[in-house]
């Protein structure tokens, strides 16, 4: 047991837990929750900390189960395997990758734990491609009550509905059982091009390409477009950009870009019709009043609707829209001048980064709020995963 | 090729302006430098800004490669941060191999456009 300061990846969130602990046995994780529900106390479960909202933020107990790595069961046939939770998303890419098993999309970054890209309902670019989450098709876990469950969606689907964004109040995961693919190459280019071509072919860009996303440079006004199609498939033409990256490869290499920078970042999900609209008011809001000290971009994906009830993309096809600023500057001014444009166009922030929202606001984004809170209450009758912070997260005041 | 400059540079009256008028990005007002690199090898070219109320920030590292000039936008410097717009600051610059360094601004704010230019300040090495 360890008493010290923690901090997460940006910097930006610090704090001194009452105890870090790492557990090597899953007996010794439902040891611990019970004690803990015994003498009243929180837990919290930490993976490596790339989240900047104050998720894992306590005073009191902090888990790490860096200690739980590997992957097991790989079914070539229905193309599933377990991953433990303690794997980031670059160690499961390789390790999937030597049964042939690939995750459908990540992120730009793979550093996250795939617990915590899963909890939080993280996710890559791709109008038919859904949230990390989506991938969560069985767990192993303990709930707030060390009790161990072991299910899979095909014994409870509307379970694994409030399961795959859960931000670890219904239990501690210990393995999940990932829908995965066999693995796949891509091809990736990126070309910069005036913004206005961007968005001109917004439309045929998304629909053509596997992935597709832009950056939008606030002080030079020119976009950065990203594209990944399957080694094979047609990639564009794009005359009017010029060729700044190409990689060829395995999609666990070529998913990720490498981020040595390290920045804090506020985004919210927009139902899709609202994202050019939205970006334009939030693109005209910087040019007018922040660009002065933010020279971030601002990056705009698409995402497929899933069925998750706290998924930011519940229920709609959406446009995820991120600021970006250096780690280390003052960053709330300039996303607190800009998330009320995300609400006015219907944005459901994400869990893992910036945001201000409490219960009683976030309740009216998530139609199925209150069917996730019988789960959670089911599984965690006690509140021994609700810190404050998730309480006001969770809990609307009376 | 004949390595021709200095490898130490400066400039002092660095102020990049805020107001545009026009077109971006063609006329989005700026600083920049122009870094002719006339050696067989490429130029890792290090910046550090100095402001008049903090510690210096830096280095941004920036590639010229052989042969070849690169013009660099001071307002599109992000690493390790952002440079403000309308604040007064300096820049020291420095390079593994001679270069020659220009430094330009360009103010959109006004109804016309106004251009300024000057060689960058080159360091004599120490006797």
């Amino acid at each position: 047991m360890r008493e010290e300061e923690w901090k997460n990846w940006s910097g930006s969130l610090s704090f001194k837990p009452g105890a870090i602990l790492t557990p090597e046995s899953e007996e010794e994780i439902v040891q611990l929750v019970k004690r803990a529900r015994r003498e009243k106390r929180k837990l919290r479960v930490v993976g490596v900390g790339h989240s900047s909202s104050p998720l894992v933020k306590t005073d009191d107990i902090l888990l790490s189960l860096k200690h739980f790595k590997g992957v097991e069961a790989p079914d070539l046939e229905k193309n599933r395997a377990t991953v433990l939770a303690g794997m980031t998303v670059k160690e499961a890419g390789k390790d999937l990758y030597r049964y042939g098993l690939a995750m459908h999309n990540t992120g730009d970054v793979d550093v996250q734990t795939i617990a915590g890209a899963i909890g939080t309902g993280t996710h890559g670019t791709g109008r038919e491609l859904r949230n990390l989450s989506s991938m969560l098709v069985g767990v192993r876990m303990i709930t707030g009550t060390g009790e161990i469950i072991d299910t899979n969606i095909e014994e409870d689907e509307e379970l694994f509905r409030a399961l795959r964004v859960a931000m670890g109040t219904c239990g501690i995961f210990i393995k999940m059982r990932l829908q995965l693919q066999p693995f796949f190459r891509l091809t990736r280019k990126e070309w910069c091009v005036p913004l206005d071509k961007c968005l001109g072919n917004l439309e045929e860009l998304q629909e053509r390409n596997r992935n597709f996303d832009f950056y939008w440079y606030p002080r030079s006004d020119m976009a950065k477009i990203r594209v990944m199609n399957k080694e094979g498939e047609k990639m564009p033409e794009i005359p009017y950009g010029k060729l700044t990256f190409k990689k060829e490869g395995d999609s666990h290499k070529v998913l990720p870009r490498s981020r040595h920078l390290k920045f804090d970042e506020m985004e919210y999900a927009l139902p899709a019709k609202n994202g050019p609209e939205c970006f334009l008011e939030v693109r005209r809001e910087i040019k007018q009043k922040w660009r002065k000290g933010v020279a971030w971009r601002v990056l705009y994906r698409t995402i497929k609707a899933d069925d998750a009830f706290l998924s930011s993309m519940y229920g709609r096809d959406s446009v995820t829209i991120s600021l970006h600023h250096n780690a280390g500057l003052p960053f709330w001014e300039y996303f607190k001048a800009i998330e009320p444009i995300f609400r006015r166009y219907g944005g459901r922030p994400h869990w893992g980064k910036k945001h201000r929202l409490k219960a009683a606001e976030l309740k009216e984004l998530f139609p199925c709020w209150d069917d996730f809170q019988k789960y959670r209450e089911r599984f965690d009758p006690d509140k021994v995963f609700l810190s404050p912070y998730m309480e006001e997260l969770l809990i609307p005041e009376e | 090729m004949k390595a021709i400059g200095k490898i130490d540079w400066a400039f002092s009256a660095g102020r990049i302006p805020f107001k545009n008028n026009g077109e971006e990005p063609e006329f989005i007002s700026h600083d920049k430098i122009a870094v002719l690199n006339t050696s067989e090898e490429n130029a890792i070219v290090e910046l550090l800004i100095f402001y008049e109320d903090q510690k210096p920030v830096g280095t941004y590292e920036i590639l010229v490669r052989a042969k070849r000039l690169r013009k660099i936008r001071f307002n599109d410097l992000i690493a390790p941060e952002a440079v403000q717009l309308e604040r007064n600051y300096s820049c020291l610059i420095q390079t593994n191999v001679p270069v020659v360094i220009q430094f330009s601004r360009m103010n959109t704010g006004a109804n016309s456009n106004a251009e300024m230019s000057t060689i960058a300040f080159p360091v004599e090495p120490e006797k």
